[in-house]
């Protein structure tokens, strides 16, 4: 095929060619050019293969307009999915191929779906595939849907840089308005960013001959120097893809082709739209034929990259631009022949091969059909911020209405199409005046689909969406343009319905016979133009993904051979050594209950409360009654929320008279801590409430076990640790070189234990010493896999495991506060609702299986004989290695009267039968626990 | 992402705050008999409005709870107090 | 749960980044942190007050965290506790966090990869959010120098996460 590349000289580069293959065969083409360009600079026309019926496509549109030629890129053996064609810069190389066409675009295998199109029409899969069962069709319909192939490999350094900026002005669109607005608000001493989404800037302006005395490149480099030279910033390849809140807008700025793009959250105390216009298609029978292309594509494809689209054109245009198209693509050597399309309905002939244009009877001979509906400014991002649209009778379009706070169109997105005027009205804008209006000569005669006519008249291309589809949606009564959307898929696909959606209105409008801007518009939202995920991604990926809180004393873990896992936010030794997993952790259970164990328990909060309402303070906040409490004493008490409900377990210590520790658990004291600095200053005197988080100032190694005592007996620390003078519940401070150290015994395995705190940076010397003096008597670390098995022996619940959303600490078996305790505390009242008084309510309960059976597997529910309603269910269930079998603990429908019931628990298919028993399987009377 | 006026710290993003509740929610004495109705409506009963409204919000790195008041539709806040009586 | 040691690079000593455009990220010691709280702690504090976005030039110096919150930087020692005689809440914080500076005419640059930082928004808190994580920044000693208080369990993800904002680090 010859070369539609002219003499004119456009923005190409053509001392350097660039080689690349589209569906296996080989073209050049030049630096500068996109792969739609070069492409049809070699007399490539057809790209791409429609969504549904595989009709062949080529590009109707020269840059983000264009729906249809969309192609998966490979480049250093990468491949990208997805790209438009019509944006993607050619590199030397690249192997392009079109998406959903097998093999090849111009030879597409399912194009015989086409031939089944009347049975294809909008809703054809949900009305089709109803019955018996989608479930059966989707496999199949997922497979043949959707557009490209993800490569099964993330592509290696392919990671998106997100940087926060800010700027006062920013300028979106780097066209002959955007230049001027940017140059006056920059020389005005503005704060200025320019951004475009083109590698080089100027919009349409390249089509022009002179602006202002110069040519459009030597006037284009003016304002970019001067915006430049007054302290302003350019970024081209940029795209304004959302406008957020609060002045926020998304760029994505894109670098060589395979790489991620930048996002740049950029807020901007103002935003200038200078986003231009787009030609509409016209709708007419064939008007998806490759060949047939937006009158303003065939303009810029010859301006930026000197081609020609065709040789002989039929100019079917409905408005005043057409005239300056006309002279410049007769200029460059092409026949034009102008069609009036509002004289009578036209219809593309031909195939693959467009063979010409017919109006009537008049049979017009030619190889390309440009057409223009008029023009639809780009108000994308004005809607994305909330701006409002007004319905120009004379445009024949929506414009910016009223303004969303702190922006403001110019241009051709603000229906300003004429040159002269654009620029007056940008540099007023720029130099923060307002915009004078004057008398504009675009000029239209009004030119929509009209229902009922003949032919597949294409409305979304991308999608498939004819005018019969919208007139099938209109009879079944989707006539809400929302509605319409969803039941035809109109401006659904990538493009987001940037050719379509003004068609498919005005087509629902007609078929009602409703004014177009009653019918109004869908909502826009971001991106405008498709942007990889990777550019939401960024850094988030790996272990910053979810990034876990580290311990003072991970290298003595790891030294010693720990599992590491994530419980509640930290990274933990699950259980230590090689091996089987249920052995080690067995052993550790055995050894903690034999000798003892050495538990790391640093995460559990340490969450200080201080001042002369302390005290009030703590007794408001716990269910459990505080104020009684004796410095050097620890109780155990809930948290409730005021629905009553429990939200966290744990200890209270009182050091002095105006001094507590709360010790909530691990996973939950960012949010204990903002419950009580909440609390504190709703309703309670913050002068007098001070909460210091100190969790991670202080390690916490604890000694559990019979030997605890006489393990911590060889730390020279001074103290009487007899029973008498270091009882179970109370807390000792002390001093070792000048550190202080704090010592609670307090106890989550029923075993008398000590927990240790240290700072941080003296924990390993800690860790090693208790590690050392525990090893005579045959103690070793232990994991929290361990410590698990160990609490559940004993009945000790973990919040949020041994409880749900609707768990009262009276259906823990802690009743006396609720019945006893006066002064207010959180969650009181809703402790005597009618639902807190039900009998009936799931209360923790222990589980107890016959000897030699197997464990209960958690998460079972425990239902009634019919196995018609669930009871309850295990929460915690384990095989324990002290007493030989297994134990379970479960939340059960009136629990605690069940004592002693046969109770069936099912569970995947499986009913098996438990004992209900107390929730405590070891050391019931506690004197272990006291000893 | 919004931007919302601490009134110690000033303007920080919306990511640093959390929504503690409506204005006007008043704890009942709960030393004294509380009825349900008055417990419940304490419990639930948001007015959830449209337009201007004004809420209490945490901002979590420096713990100030306070006013703020903003329009629900428009995103646009409008002003921020503290809770206390002797704020800055 | 599962073994995901492996999963988890093991957290190393704190050493200097230093790259060749003079951007270095310091690991710092500092004497003592001393957390201190009570009505009007701020008007009441001796030490220069640091905010944002003014630059510390003192070896000793209270960093503005909250209306009645501040952290006190190589402060005298004082013990824990509620201290009645000035109505003060006091804490040694000195392990609780891990302190860098990043210093060089990118750092900037490379802050905002994980904040909505401006210079020209001041703050009289030094507390906020940074790529996630609860930290105190302000400048120290000069304009291009930025100082960082991060909670030591959290440090080794600040470091990752400034390394990872500059790949090149
Ligand atoms: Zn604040």
């Amino acid at each position: 095929m010859t070369s539609h590349r002219t003499d004119r000289a456009g923005l190409i580069d053509r001392t350097q060619p660039r080689n690349f293959t589209f569906d296996g065969k080989a073209y050049r083409g030049f630096e500068g050019d996109t792969l739609a360009s070069a492409l049809l600079a070699n007399g490539v026309r057809v790209m791409g293969r429609s969504f549904k019926y595989h009709r062949p496509r080529g590009p109707w549109g020269a840059w983000v307009d264009d729906p249809n030629a969309i192609m998966t890129v490979t480049l250093d053996g990468r491949s990208f999915p997805n790209c438009p064609a019509a944006t993607t810069p050619l590199v030397e190389d690249m192997q392009a191929r079109a998406v959903n066409a097998w093999p090849s675009a111009a030879f597409d295998i399912k194009a015989g779906l086409d031939l089944f199109h009347r049975w294809l029409g909008a809703g054809f899969y949900y009305k089709t595939f109803m019955w018996p069962d989608w479930h059966l069709f989707e496999p199949m319909i997922r497979k043949m849907a959707g557009l490209g192939d993800i490569s099964r490999d993330a592509p290696k350094n392919y990671t998106a840089d997100q940087v926060h900026d800010h700027c006062e002005v920013l300028v979106i669109g780097g066209g002959a308005a955007g230049l001027a607005c940017a140059r006056a608000a920059a020389e005005a001493g503005r704060g200025v960013v320019l951004v475009d989404d083109h590698p080089i800037f100027g919009g349409g302006l390249h089509q022009s001959v002179q602006i202002e005395d110069r040519t459009p490149s030597e006037w284009i480099a003016d304002q970019l120097a001067a915006i430049m030279g007054a302290g302003g910033r350019v970024l081209p390849t940029t795209t304004a893809f959302g406008v957020y809140d609060h002045g926020l807008v998304g760029l994505a700025e894109y670098g060589a082709f395979g790489t991620a793009p930048h996002l740049h959250r950029m807020r901007a105390d103002r935003i200038v739209l200078a986003t231009g216009a787009l030609d509409r298609p016209v709708t007419f029978a064939g008007n998806d034929r490759p060949g047939v292309m937006a009158v303003d594509a065939a303009c810029e494809y010859l301006a930026r990259y000197g081609v020609l689209v065709g040789r002989r054109i039929a100019l079917a245009s409905n408005n005043s631009l057409a005239d300056a198209a006309e002279a410049m693509l007769t200029q460059a050597g092409a026949k034009i022949t102008r069609i009036s399309p509002q004289d009578g309905a036209i219809r593309a002939l031909g195939g693959k091969q467009l063979k010409g244009l017919a109006q009537g009877l008049r049979r017009h001979e030619v190889d390309t059909v440009l057409a223009s509906g008029g023009l639809t400014p780009l108000v994308h991002l004005w809607r994305h911020a909330g701006g409002k649209l007004d319905w120009c009778a004379a445009r024949q379009a929506f414009l910016p209405g009223a303004a969303p706070d702190g922006m403001v169109a110019i241009g051709a997105a603000n229906g300003t199409f004429d040159l002269d005027q654009a620029l007056s009205e940008a540099r007023a804008i720029g130099a923060g005046n307002a915009s004078d209006a004057a008398a504009r000569t675009y000029s239209l005669t009004p030119l929509w689909p009209e229902p009922g006519d003949k032919g597949r008249q294409w409305i979304d291309f991308q999608h498939d969406v004819t005018l019969k589809d919208v007139e099938l949606a209109a009879r079944e009564n989707y006539v809400s343009v929302e509605h319409l959307k969803r039941y035809t898929t109109l401006g659904m696909a990538s493009d987001q319905g940037k050719t379509s959606n003004m068609a498919g209105l005005a087509a629902m409008a007609a078929i009602q016979d409703r004014p177009l801007p009653e019918v109004g518009t869908t909502t826009f939202r971001p991106p405008f133009v498709p942007v990889p995920f990777e550019m939401y991604h960024g850094h988030h990926g790996k272990q910053l993904w979810h990034p876990l809180k580290r311990l003072a004393l991970e290298p003595q873990h790891r030294a010693a051979g720990a599992a590491l896992g994530e419980y509640g936010g930290w990274l933990r030794p699950g259980w230590y050594g090689t091996g089987n997993r249920g052995d080690l952790i067995r052993r550790e259970v055995l050894s903690a209950r034999n000798a003892a164990g050495i538990f790391d328990a640093s995460p559990l909060g340490k969450i200080e409360v201080m001042g002369p309402d302390a005290e009030d303070f703590v007794n408001f906040i716990y269910y459990n009654t505080i104020r009684t409490l004796k410095p050097g004493n620890i109780r155990y008490g809930f948290m409730l929320t005021e629905g009553g409900i429990v939200m966290d377990d744990g200890v209270i210590a009182r050091l002095t008279e105006n001094r507590f520790v709360i010790s909530c658990s691990s996973g939950h004291v960012d949010s204990v801590r903002e419950h009580l600095e909440a609390w504190r200053q709703d309703g309670n005197n913050p002068d007098r409430i001070f909460i210091h988080d100190l969790t991670q100032q202080w390690s916490t190694v604890t000694i559990t076990g019979p030997k605890a005592r006489d393990i911590l007996a060889k730390l020279p620390l001074g103290l009487d640790l007899s029973a008498q003078a270091f009882p179970h519940m109370t807390v000792q401070e002390t001093q070792r070189e000048e550190t202080p150290i704090r010592i609670a015994r307090v106890s989550f395995t029923g075993d008398i234990s000590y927990e240790i705190s240290i700072r941080s940076s003296r924990a390993s010397d800690l860790w090693d010493k208790v590690v050392a003096a525990g090893e005579p008597h045959g103690a070793t670390p232990i994991g929290i896999e361990a410590l698990s098995i160990l609490r559940a022996e004993k009945g000790y619940i973990m919040v949020g495991k041994d409880t749900d959303g609707e768990t009262m600490p009276h259906d823990l078996g802690i009743t006396i506060p609720r019945l006893k305790k006066k002064p207010a505390y959180i969650g009181d009242r809703s402790l005597h609702s009618d639902k807190a008084n039900l009998p009936d309510r799931k209360a923790l309960v222990g589980l107890a299986v016959g000897d030699g059976d197997k464990v209960l597997p958690t998460g079972a529910h425990i239902v009634d004989g019919t196995l018609s309603r669930s009871l309850g269910y295990v929460t915690s269930s384990y095989d324990s290695p002290t007493l030989g079998h297994p134990v379970a603990l479960g939340l059960l429908e009136n629990g605690s009267a069940r004592t002693g019931e046969i109770v069936s628990v099912w569970h995947m298919g499986e009913t098996r039968q438990a004992t209900v028993c107390a929730a405590c399987f070891f050391d019931p009377e506690g004197e272990r626990l006291h000893a | 992402m919004q931007i919302f006026p601490c009134p110690f710290c000033g303007p920080r993003n919306e990511t640093e705050f959390h929504f503690a509740g409506e204005l006007g929610k008043v704890r009942p004495d709960t030393g004294k008999e509380v009825n349900a109705r008055d417990w419940a409506t304490y419990l639930y009963a948001q007015r959830n409005e449209k337009g201007l409204v004004r809420e209490v919000w945490l901002h979590l790195t420096c713990s100030e709870l306070f006013v703020m008041e903003r329009d629900s539709l428009t995103m646009d806040v409008r002003a921020s107090k503290s809770l206390r009586g002797d704020a800055l | 749960m599962r073994d995901d040691s492996k999963k988890w690079d093991a957290p190393g000593a704190p050493t200097t980044l230093e790259m060749s455009d003079g951007l270095t990220i310091t690991p710092v010691q500092l004497a003592r942190q001393t957390l201190l709280s009570g009505v009007d702690v701020l008007g009441r504090t001796q030490h220069p007050i640091a905010a944002w976005s003014g630059v510390v030039t003192a070896q000793t110096y209270a960093l503005s965290l909250r209306r009645d919150r501040v952290l006190l930087v190589n402060g005298p020692a004082l013990a824990d506790g509620w201290h009645g005689d000035i109505a003060q809440a006091v804490s040694d914080v000195s392990d609780c966090y891990s302190v860098f500076d990043i210093r060089g005419d990118r750092a900037f640059s490379v802050l905002k990869r994980g904040a909505e930082l401006r210079l020209d928004v001041p703050s009289k808190s030094v507390a906020r959010l940074l790529f996630g994580l609860g930290v105190f920044l302000y400048r120290f000693e000069a304009t291009d120098t930025f100082r960082v208080h991060v909670f030591r369990g959290q440090a080794e993800t600040f470091f990752k996460s400034l390394k990872f904002a500059f790949p090149s680090l």
